[in-house]
């Protein structure tokens, strides 16, 4: 209430959203965009991280939110906290991180075929999906923006 | 984050002769922020009352910090910074007089937050409390509880009579008192009818509604927890989760079981057009009409 002098100030802010419209519930929201900006390497090793108490305060929802997001983030390995010092994205290794990336992809790949799967399509027709897109993504970025 | 509870109710009950309030039951956990929101005239001041012990109960029995009235009054209360909606006897005492006055019986009183506090509030520190205006009594009343430097803090209706710039220092207050981490978190138990200011602050959220409380809510649970569905046909009978239908194009159902609710809606093939959450007064609307069922589940404890 009286400026900065008294209470701790702000202390690191990281730019996470909540969507009222999002049938995820909270704190899901918040592991998810927390563990993109970790493993797209936006925010590195040792960086601070907001309290739970802070980060509930910026995203108006309650501190068992924030902290379950921590706990969850904290089981993965992706970030650390440490008794006085707050907490901080964790160190991690060049092939988890790799290995991770891999994850993500196939998991897409893995939905884009249960999708094709559904609406009947076969083994060689995925395929020809899947060469079709290469292609075109090949050429969107050989050609670029002019 | 199980601990002991701060404060404990056990079948709290007060008596009057047209009124009662309770019983309540309700343990608040340390470190959290709690809001006991309800109507006006619903029992919300009574019950700071009585966790003041200003109001004697009828029946029941009240623990603070493991602590019970009267043997322990005074070291319960050396814990506690309490901003009353009505303060009694301040009315002939200056701000600077009333801190002087409220720091004897507080060890951790913070003078240099209390003065920061009045310069905020651009109070005359000589002008008799009262003087000021209810809004500026409201906010004096707030520094004081503020710079007692408690662990916890009973704020009974802090924004009432507020306007809103002062409405927003003030819960802004409240938050960067929870960032303190002495006590190992420290806990704050506010009434009020605004909504708004529960969706902002609070982690927990108690109704309290004609002397009953219709439970304690984890906020955001309580949110997520019911959604309204936008629906390209009206279902066929009620499905599961259904707490209301109100028919039209799109049709519009009301959930408080959106997970089950969806997996219905799914085996019926109807279309969900678009989703939300409701927001907090209409969650309480919903709870107050089912009022019995639930009182049965909740007035239960925080875990």
């Amino acid at each position: 209430m009286s400026g900065e002098k008294w209470y701790p100030r702000r202390g690191p802010h990281v730019p996470i959203r909540l969507s009222m419209e999002d049938p995820q519930p909270m704190y899901r929201q918040i592991e998810s965009q927390l563990r993109d900006f970790i493993l797209a390497g936006q925010l590195k090793a040792g960086t601070k991280l907001p309290t739970i108490r802070a980060l509930a305060g910026e995203l108006s929802c309650s501190v068992i939110t924030t902290q379950r997001a921590y706990q969850d983030l904290e089981g993965e390995g992706l970030i650390l906290t440490r008794q006085g010092r707050g907490t901080v994205v964790a160190e991690i290794p060049e092939e988890k991180l790799s290995a991770r990336r891999r994850d993500a992809v196939e998991a897409a790949f893995r939905e884009a075929v249960r999708t094709g799967r559904r609406a009947g399509f076969t083994e060689e027709e995925l395929r020809d999906v899947l060469n079709q897109a290469l292609h075109l993504d090949h050429t969107d970025v050989s050609g670029g923006i002019t | 984050m199980t601990r002991t509870p701060i404060i404990s109710l056990q079948g709290l009950r007060k008596t009057y002769e047209a009124f009662e309030i309770g019983p309540i039951d309700l343990d608040v956990q340390p470190g959290y922020v709690v809001a006991i929101v309800g109507p006006n005239g619903g029992g919300k001041s009574t019950l700071m009352g009585m966790l003041m012990n200003l109001i004697q109960p009828t029946s029941g029995e009240i623990t603070l910090f493991g602590g019970e009235y009267p043997y322990d009054e005074v070291a319960i209360k050396r814990r506690i910074g309490y901003a009353p909606e009505r303060p009694s006897g301040y009315d002939g005492l200056s701000p600077r007089d009333l801190g002087k006055f409220v720091s004897r019986f507080y060890p951790g009183w913070d003078q240099r937050l209390y003065e920061d506090l009045l310069a905020d509030v651009a109070i005359e520190p000589e002008k008799l409390f009262g003087k000021f205006s209810t809004g500026t009594q409201r906010r004096l009343s707030f520094a004081l509880a503020l710079a007692t430097g408690s662990e916890l803090l009973l704020l009974d209706e802090p924004t009432a009579g507020v306007d809103p710039f002062a409405r927003r220092q003030i819960l802004e207050g409240i938050s960067r008192f929870m960032m303190d981490e002495r006590y190992g978190g420290r806990t704050v138990v506010f009434t009020t009818h605004v909504m708004e200011e529960v969706r902002r602050i609070a982690d927990y959220v108690a109704f309290l509604v004609d002397g009953k409380l219709l439970g304690l809510f984890e906020k955001d649970v309580l949110l997520e927890g019911w959604r309204t569905f936008w629906l390209d046909r009206e279902p066929e009978g009620d499905v599961a989760g259904q707490v209301e239908l109100e028919s039209g194009n799109p049709a519009r159902l009301v959930s408080d079981s959106p997970r089950e609710t969806e997996e219905a809606l799914r085996a019926q093939s109807i279309r969900i057009v678009r989703s939300g959450a409701l927001d907090l007064e209409e969650i309480l609307s919903h709870l107050m009409r089912r009022d019995k069922a639930w009182r049965i589940k909740s007035s239960r404890t925080v875990e």
